[in-house]
């Protein structure tokens, strides 16, 4: 009876010393949530001054690369490519097993390994530089970006590694520089990459790369192939444009909403009576189901389009963490069974306070991944549009649930006859402040 | 007794890393010969830059276009340098090796240069500012530019074959001498770069 109230004394301590523990150490989890709730209520200033008080000396690749997104949505983009290139660089240092990061993640915690972005993560970043280029002007620098991306993928292998936004997203730059046949192999094969992830983004080919192929191949002369396409496609009224003669395109790409951030989801086990037999249990996990986005839509010299969803993030990050489950799981196991083994022996050793000071040790230690790259957003929409050339106004017209207009993006862009302009936007809150207001 | 030998294990990994990442920390600066080789991440460096060039120099010196142009028109044939389109999948500067055959061919008393769209800009808004503030005896007229007979264009390939942790890179550097008058190109070099990488799987 005595023994018993004993180790129910332990039980409270050990909680109370836990929830103190726990308290001076967020997690990227709890971190990221903070961001996202700024950038939710629109406060884009008030986010990137947070996460450019982290991580000054650019050592974590996954605060760089906060950082670059972050940056890009307040308009510095040779800010963001200086520090996404430090990631970028970090993340091919890192290549390869580490043996240390091993013996951590099964001793203490997965977040002892090195972060260095999941695949989808890893070939958005050299899309969101070659962004950063586009919007500097550099479309050659930008060319070199999705190159890179592409012996990324070369270096995975066949779909469904490839990511079929980024292929997408290459197409456009090389028709941006009049390289239409190298333009007409990347839509086609994203086209082949859409079909073969739909289980990862539950994207079907969308409309406008299905016009863009169209008009690709008839600008080639390659009309069986043309036909045969048209006819799967069920584009039947399908009439391919060209560019010139006083016309010029304008590409919108709008980074919509936010990627989830992971959450840890904690088991508390006792295989015995004693302290020593506790043990905790964390793995990562999406909590909430993907938000409801708001519907977007370009008008522009009194034409209006949809933007159609190119990129499903949300949908690519919980399909990742599922792909990870298991190794993150069976790491987890190995890592409660030495845990509790070397509760066990400090208890045998050096009696019941050393065991109970290696059982704190071990639950306060052990904590689940919770990282990934959380300000890149919910969803990538694209649309494009042929328009007169001179100054256009262009607005990105933003709709809730109920089919309310609540924000409108304005830009003017410069048509050229011939050309192709880019505009890249990221939105995440109808309110969107850029800057930080003094005082806070 | 499992646990026992991890713990030692681990405790002997500490050290090795930790022993590891001292010696990282000091930082050490060795000065190294321009012309050595030093391949540090397999990408574009000062040796390619340097070969390109050395090898651009010694062809573009030793073609007929030179003396033809010369003899014909009794004078040094004069150059700019226009674009070298960087088309490979490295951020590359490009801007190295075609200053280092600009000085050469300068330097050798064959070939003259005028200064590039970008440097011509400065240069006119001095001759303006000369206009105004230079005195009569030392002021230079506008007008009095030097048109180039040729052009010197390029671009910069790459053809990368990659696989788990191996990759072939092939560089091919092309540049091209045209003639401003018809369009003629007069000369071609070439330089071709072929390096493999292989990454660790296995790091600390």
């Amino acid at each position: 009876m005595k023994s018993g109230l004993n180790t129910l004394m332990y039980k409270f301590c050990l909680l109370l010393l836990v929830s103190l523990f726990m308290s001076g150490c967020a997690t990227y989890g709890q971190k990221a949530g903070s961001t996202r709730d700024n950038l939710l209520a629109g406060q884009v200033g008030i986010a990137l001054a947070a996460v450019e008080a982290e991580d000054k000396d650019q050592e974590e690749v996954l605060a760089s690369m906060n950082k670059g997104v972050l940056r890009r949505m307040v308009g510095d983009y040779s800010g963001s490519n200086q520090v996404l290139e430090v990631a970028k660089q970090q993340i091919e240092d890192l290549y390869g097993i580490s043996i240390t990061d091993q013996l951590g993640a099964v001793t203490v915690n997965d977040t002892l390994r090195a972060y260095t972005g999941d695949r989808y993560e890893q070939v958005l970043l050299h899309a969101y530089m070659a962004m950063n280029y586009i919007q500097m002007d550099d479309l050659d620098a930008a060319r070199v970006e999705i190159l890179q991306a592409d012996v990324k993928m070369q270096e995975w292998g066949e779909a469904p590694e490839e990511d079929p936004f980024v292929r997408y997203f290459s197409g456009m730059i090389y028709e941006a520089l009049g390289e239409s046949d190298q333009a007409v192999v990347a839509y086609r094969r994203a086209s082949e990459i859409y079909k073969a992830t739909v289980d990862k983004q539950s994207l079907a080919v969308p409309q406008v790369l299905k016009a863009d192929l169209l008009r690709g191949l008839a600008n080639e002369g390659l009309w069986d192939e043309y036909k045969r396409l048209k006819k799967d496609f069920g584009m039947k009224n399908f009439k391919p444009t060209k560019l010139g003669n006083g016309f010029g395109e304008v590409i919108v790409i709008l980074h919509n909403g936010l990627a989830p951030v992971r959450s840890s989801n904690t088991i508390a086990t006792a295989s015995g009576a004693d302290v020593v037999d506790l043990v905790k249990i964390a793995l990562p996990v999406y909590l909430n189901s993907p938000r409801q986005l708001y519907k977007a839509r370009l008008v522009a010299n009194g034409k209006s389009v949809n933007l159609e969803t190119v990129e499903n993030i949300d949908s690519l990050a919980r399909s990742a963490l599922d792909s990870d489950m298991p190794a993150i799981t069976a790491r987890a196991i190995a890592r409660a069974i030495i845990k509790h083994t070397t509760q066990k022996e400090a208890q045998e050793q050096g009696g019941s306070l050393a065991g109970f000071l290696m059982t704190i040790t071990n639950i306060v230690t052990e904590q689940a991944d919770t990282r990934s790259w959380s300000t890149l957003p919910q969803e990538i929409q694209l649309a494009r549009l042929v328009l007169p050339k001179g100054t256009q106004n262009v607005q990105i017209e933003m709709f809730n649930g109920a089919g309310v207009l609540v924000d409108t993006i304005s830009q003017s862009v410069n048509v050229q006859s011939g050309e192709r302009s880019f505009i890249s936007e990221h939105w995440t809150s109808p309110n969107m402040v850029m800057t930080v207001t003094a005082g806070k | 007794m499992y646990s026992q030998t991890l713990r030692n294990l681990a405790s002997v990994l500490l050290i090795i890393s930790l022993g590891l990442g001292l010696a990282a920390c000091g930082k050490k600066i060795t000065r190294v010969d321009q012309n050595a080789v030093t391949d540090i991440s397999g990408k574009w460096n000062d040796t390619d830059s340097r070969l390109v060039s050395e090898e651009m120099i010694q062809d573009v010196l030793s073609r007929p276009w030179l003396n033809r142009f010369t003899s014909k028109h009794k004078k040094p044939p004069t150059v700019i340098v226009g674009k070298v389109r960087n088309l490979s999948h490295e951020h590359i500067n490009t801007r190295t090796f075609v200053a280092d055959i600009e000085r050469a061919l300068i330097n050798s008393g064959t070939v003259d240069f005028v200064a590039s769209s970008t440097e011509r800009k400065e240069i006119r808004e001095e001759r303006k500012d000369m206009d105004l503030n230079a005195t009569e005896a030392t002021r230079k007229a506008a007008g009095a530019e030097i048109g180039a007979d040729y052009m010197l264009k390029g671009t910069i390939n790459t053809i990368v074959d990659a696989a788990s942790g191996e990759q072939a890179r092939f560089y091919q550097i092309d540049l091209t001498l045209i003639d401003l008058a018809n369009n003629r190109k007069t000369w071609v070099g070439q330089k071709k770069i072929k390096k493999t990488i292989e990454k660790g799987g296995l790091r600390w």
